[in-house]
Formats: structure tokens, sequence, C-alpha cells
């Protein structure tokens, strides 16, 4: 047990046990993105009963969702304050592999019309 | 290379961590990435499909025809009032993981407890919800291999002059048919799977908050542990601002 009240000492590295002194930002950023995300859910429940159905609603739902998925990546799961190495090799991959993939699949989608 | 004013030249030469984080908060933010390819697979794949019956005799049910009941207001006509519930009770115990996540940066051991305990109750929360909605869907008819909630031509008309919001509308007979079935089976692998994550996650919570009472992050000098199921959690409220996106809102 003795083990574990080792604490590594500044800049010294030990495999699996390093850990950077956490920081703490406040709580202060964290309600207000608290209120957006609940802010935003309003507006795309109210968009839902005043634009007429189709195209221009659903690109506005989606860019709306995109906003919720910045905020909740970006400030809850902390990735803004990451290294910027971490920061691209997350973001990279999901923006370019999903959106090529949905590209891809609605086009398809829109000519297997075989129902 | 823009690189060279922020990264020395020692970033990748061993000794230290490239990405500045643990190696377990390395291989979490790895495990959701390949999970954001699984999910966006299933949806995209959703997607494909629903188009696919563009045109089609059978339509793609408008899923606000369907998924239109609130617990208590049997009849009434109201329409995704339900799922922002789900949507309000998922933000808000996102907001309470990430502040037990910040009481652990100040080591404060009995807010991390009580900040967990509120991030359970409202991960169960969801839970009943999404049983409630299941248990509503199937009872109306809701199965993996057929679905009755295709709405004819005549249903449509129906519902638009009687259904508005608040209002009591019940389907008469003409105003629905045999629709596509990966309508509802869809409805049940997607929110199935996503339901599950959340389940996990209630699971894990629990185990996490259990080692918090216990003393065992006390003792080890760090409270990280929180941080990565944190990063769990929000990943599963993330996938919902994209079900609700995709599977209510379009």
């Amino acid at each position: 047990m003795s083990n574990e009240h080792h604490h590594a000492a500044e800049g010294e590295y030990i495999p699996e046990t390093y850990i950077p002194h956490p920081e703490t930002h406040g709580t202060k950023t964290l309600w207000k993105v608290f209120f957006i995300l609940l802010f935003i859910t309003v507006i795309d429940f109210a968009i839902y009963f005043i634009a007429p159905a189709g195209l221009g609603r659903n690109i506005v739902f989606v860019a709306l969702g995109l906003v919720k998925a910045v905020l909740i990546v970006g400030i809850f799961m902390h990735l803004n304050y990451e290294a910027k190495f971490l920061r691209w090799m997350i973001a990279l991959p999901a923006a370019v592999f999903i959106s090529y993939l949905a590209w891809l699949l609605l086009l398809e989608g829109s000519f297997v019309s075989t129902y | 290379m823009s690189n060279s004013a922020t990264v020395s030249p020692k970033t990748w030469a061993g000794g230290r961590s490239p990405f500045n984080v643990s190696y377990g908060k390395l291989m979490m933010w790895v495990f959701l990435l390949s999970d954001a390819f699984t999910f966006s697979s299933l949806l995209v794949g959703y997607g494909a499909i629903r188009f696919s019956y563009s045109g089609s005799s059978t339509p793609w049910p408008d899923p606000s025809a369907i998924f239109n009941h609130f617990p208590g207001f049997h009849g009434q006509y109201l329409p995704l009032l339900f799922v922002s519930l789900m949507t309000f009770i998922l933000i808000g115990s996102s907001v309470t993981m990430v502040l037990a996540v910040e009481a652990g940066h100040r080591k404060s051991k009995s807010e991390v407890s009580k900040y967990m305990i509120l991030t359970i109750i409202g991960g169960a929360a969801f839970l009943g919800c999404q049983a409630w909605e299941w248990s509503q869907f199937i009872h109306e008819g809701g199965r993996l291999d057929t679905n009755n909630f295709g709405i004819t031509a005549q249903g449509y008309t129906h519902l638009h002059e009687a259904g508005k919001f608040g209002n009591h509308f019940e389907w008469m007979a003409g105003d629905r048919q045999p629709g596509p079935v990966p309508f509802a089976s869809l409805f049940f692998i997607v929110t199935g799977f996503h339901g599950f994550h959340v389940l996990s996650g209630v699971v894990i919570n629990i185990i996490i908050w259990l080692n918090v009472l216990y003393g065992t992050y006390e003792r080890r000098g760090h409270y990280e542990m929180v941080e990565k199921v944190g990063l769990y959690w929000h990943f599963v409220d993330l996938v919902w601002v994209f079900v609700f996106t995709f599977y209510y809102l379009i």
C-alpha cells in the first residue's frame, strides 16, 4: 500500500502513474454551458413547431446539434484545455471520417429506392 | 513549422507524454473515439435506410406522429415533450458529473460524493424515462420484425387537422397501414444501444462513487478516475444529442 503514497516529483516521469497537476477553472463556465445547452434544446423545441418541415429546418437542427457537441466536448470533456496533439488526435479523425461516411451513405441511400 | 514555437523538439523524444495526460485518460479518449465511430455508423446507417424510402408507397413516418405521449396525459398530442425532458435530465446529470470532476481537482471528498450521487440519480431517471418510452412503443405495436406505424395520406390529413399541441388525438380507422420495418427495429437498436451505454455508465458511476466513499482516491492522492468516468458520461450525453436530433427532430 505504501506505493500509493508515492507522488511523482515535478517533471519526473513514472509510467502509468504520471498525473499532471489538475487545475480547476471554477464552476462559473460549467453552469454557463449548462444553461446554453438547455436554451438550445428549448430553441430546438420551438423551431420544431414554428418552422415548416424541410431541408432548411433540418440543417438548423444539425447545426444546433453540432454547437451542443462542441460545447460538451470542449468544456465538459475538457478537450479545449488539453494539449494540442491530443485535441487534434481526437477531433480530426472524428470530423473527417464521420462526415465522409455520412456524405457517402446518404448519397447512396437516396439512390437505393427499391421499396 | 508553426509547431516549433510551442512544441519543443523533445516532445516525441520519449521521457514524457506528448499528450500531457496519463495513460488511462489517453486510452479513454481513444476508446471514446472508436465508440463515436460505432454510433455514427448506426446513425448514418439509419439515415441511409430512411433516405432509401423517399418516394416509396410506404413512406417513412413522421416521428412526432408516433412519439407524442407524456406520462399522465393519456391521449393528448404532445410530440417532442417527453424526449425534451429526457434531454434535460441527461444534460443535468452531465453538469453534476463535471461538478464532481471539479470537486475532485480540489480533493473535496464530500462534494465529489454528493455530485456523484446526483449524477447516478440523473442517469437512473433517464433510464426510467427510456423504459417508459419503450413500453409505450411496444404497447402500441412496435416490434423488431413488423411495423404498424405507417401513416396513410388520410392519416396525415387527420393529424394536421386534429393534432394540435395539447389536443386530444387518437387514430381512426384507415389512418394507419403497415410501414417500413426498419423504422421500429432501428428505433430499438439505436436507442437501445445508447440506453445500454447509459446503464453501463450508471453502473461504473456507482463503482467509482463507492471508491470515493471508501477513500481509494484520497489515498491515491488524486481523483483522476472520476475524470475518466466523467469523460465516458459526457460522451453518452453527446450521443444523445445526436439521437435526439436525428431520431426525433428530423
